[in-house]
């Protein structure tokens, strides 16, 4: 797809949520609400501190459409802010995010969808056009400057997964 | 527990810790009925220490094990720890301020439990330090230093977790990630750790796997910090065992009592203590208190699957030596030598085979002092500076490694592997040309990844 074009026409909202799971599905939740145009960027972003909890940016092709989100968000009684609360965005919703489901290869997903580069944990440089990557319809790439990055790792039968799991085992399931 | 607790002396336990996971229905409840069954199994097994002890949710944290010397308090004590300072009963999980501050509270309440003789000991572990990010590296610090350098209570954590059998492949094996170790970062994870913490190498925590990685930067520091493996034994892989119906834990503070489930069960992820993880501990004598001495002192090493069978690693220089966990003082510029007798595994494994040391690596750092920033989680003197290839199937290996005339204060440690994989360290081939590999999802049979780890000893010439 090519690099991503990033507009400066972005705005994110606070939310009480502070679980990662929620905060996708409360993202996703109201991005279908706004009815989101094709080429919307739309990121979980982490707030540390004394009220741990995860904020909501979205990155808009214009700016006409940016005032439509931000009037639709306000009226929900969102708290909007211009901008982007940090550079480190963990996208939900991207362009061609989609296509990727099954069974995909690399070079399939850099080119179907905005994500520009795959990095695999353990391993320098980037995986071959040609390998295999099992995206348990789960893909959530992250920003790293002005590039979009999906951290992937070695999986059974030499296809790669996305780092980040659907389900990961909750903090207290008895383990 | 009799489960636990034969099973753990059937696979060569001489002392094991039992312990149930906080909550307020267990501080309430369970804490004391578990405490007959640990009463029980001491007096049916003379030969295995039974510590009573707890998983501990550590406030603005992860897991932690804390327990006691037995004793007429060790329930009350456990109890009131509990009460007041597990985060799951004090609704403590996020990682602020003010519950980081309740994780050192609670640790100085045992310090203070043990000064004023209510308990004759108590110790705490962080377990799976890596697993979720949330154990940031100035919490490790502050746990360390809650309590007086002359009685430490928080003295290390798991060099690699437990349910090590999580990773065996479907359909025979649960498929996951070893030691369940899936997560990624959150908004109480610490914003410093790579996507890499959050899984293992080699069976082994990052903060312990990384050579110049995090406990690299706590051993340059000078201060003890300790590495174990545990078994986290909840459910074990291919058991035939399932938990018994009805019951309420709410209600009675423990589950119902196993029973047979009629086949084996392959989506569970742990082993038995001492089946697959082995802390092995220097202990003066067999007794509750010894085996803590040992401990507080750092004469650990620990093994997956039986790799090796015993360990004399000696440091000596000047007339004088120490071993794990120790300190060689020396006059500067005195010649100083690591001498390292393994003893090779005597016997096939509980998986059925001898596991055969390919080899063994000293890894030295220097001693830095107390870091500045107390989120430091790396030591960038800290390399593998000697490899040695085992050529050899059972028996003793003596290995020296000259550390030459030492001018300033340093730290040697050891690890060594079956050579099955590894790939060169998170820190680059020159720290580590052949450390653990990252492990793969679905794809990691235990028994063909199998590392040893020692804890420090330090040279401090003056």
């Amino acid at each position: 797809m090519g690099p991503s074009f990033v507009t400066p026409y972005a705005l994110w909202a606070d939310t009480p949520v502070s679980a990662l799971r929620a905060a996708d599905h409360l993202l996703l939740a109201l991005a279908a609400e706004l009815a989101l145009p094709e080429g919307t960027f739309a990121c979980t972003h982490l707030i540390r501190g004394d009220r741990p909890r995860v904020a909501l940016s979205f990155t808009l092709p214009s700016e006409p459409l940016l005032r439509t989100a931000e009037e639709r968000l306000t009226a929900q009684g969102y708290e909007v802010t211009p901008g982007v609360p940090d550079e480190v965005g963990r996208a939900v919703v991207y362009p061609g995010a989609d296509s990727l489901n099954g069974t995909v290869t690399v070079g399939e997903l850099l080119t179907r969808s905005a994500i520009d580069r795959v990095t695999v944990l353990g391993s320098p440089g980037q995986p071959p056009a040609g390998q295999t990557l099992l995206t348990h319809g789960h893909v959530r790439p992250q920003w790293q400057g002005d590039e979009l990055v999906l951290a992937a790792m070695p999986a059974v039968g030499g296809t790669l997964v996305p780092f980040e799991v659907p389900d990961p085992t909750p903090c207290c399931a008895d383990h | 527990m009799v489960d636990q607790v034969r099973q753990g002396a059937k696979h060569g336990m001489d002392w094991l810790v039992i312990t149930d996971h906080g909550s307020a229905t267990h501080a309430k409840i369970g804490m004391d009925k578990v405490n007959l069954d640990i009463r029980a199994a001491r007096a049916a097994y003379e030969d295995t220490l039974v510590f009573q002890g707890l998983e501990w949710n550590i406030p603005g944290a992860e897991h932690a094990t804390v327990f006691v010397h037995p004793g007429t308090n060790e329930v009350s004590v456990l109890k009131q720890f509990e009460t007041d300072y597990d985060d799951s009963v004090k609704g403590a999980g996020d990682s602020t301020p003010a519950n980081e501050a309740l994780a050192i509270a609670g640790l100085a309440f045992l310090s203070d439990q043990v000064r004023r003789r209510k308990v004759k000991d108590a110790l705490m572990l962080a377990n799976h330090p890596a697993r979720r990010g949330v154990d940031s590296p100035h919490e490790i610090r502050a746990w360390r230093d809650a309590s007086p350098a002359s009685h430490q209570i928080a003295v290390g954590f798991e060099g690699a977790p437990g349910h090590q059998a999580a990773g065996l492949p479907a359909p025979l094996g649960p498929g996951r990630a070893r030691g369940i170790y899936d997560n990624n970062p959150s908004a109480n994870s610490f914003a410093g750790y790579p996507l890499e913490s959050y899984r293992t190498w080699g069976g082994f925590d990052w903060m312990t796997a990384t050579v110049g990685g995090l406990w690299d930067s706590l051993i340059a520091e000078g201060k003890p910090w300790w590495i174990t493996a545990n078994s986290d034994s909840h459910q074990v892989y291919a058991d035939t065992a399932v938990r018994g119906p009805g019951g309420s834990f709410e209600g009675n503070g423990r589950y119902e009592d196993p029973i047979y489930g009629g086949q084996i069960d392959i989506t569970q992820g742990d082993y038995w203590p001492g089946q697959y993880s082995r802390t092995h501990v220097g202990s003066d004598g067999f007794s509750y208190a010894a085996v803590m001495d040992g401990i507080r002192a750092g004469r650990i090493w620990v093994d997956h699957g039986q790799l090796i069978s015993g360990l004399d690693v000696r440091v000596s220089g000047g007339g004088r030596w120490s071993t794990l966990g120790g300190a060689l003082h020396v006059k500067r510029g005195t010649k100083v030598t690591l001498t390292v007798d393994v003893a090779l595994a005597d016997g096939p494994n509980w998986a059925g085979f001898l596991p055969k040391l390919a080899k063994v690596d000293v890894i030295q750092g220097d001693v830095t002092g107390p870091a500045a920033d107390r989120d430091t989680f790396t030591a960038p003197t800290a390399r593998v500076v000697r490899s040695y290839e085992v050529n050899k199937p059972t028996g003793t290996v003596r290995l020296t490694y000259d550390l030459g005339r030492v001018d300033h204060p340093v730290y040697v440690r050891l690890r060594g592997s079956d050579g099955n994989r590894s790939a060169p360290g998170a820190l680059g081939a020159a720290v580590d040309p052949a450390g653990p590999a990252i492990d793969v999802v679905g794809d990691a049979d235990p028994w063909k990844d199998l590392w040893f780890y020692t804890n420090p000893v330090w040279v401090l010439p003056s």
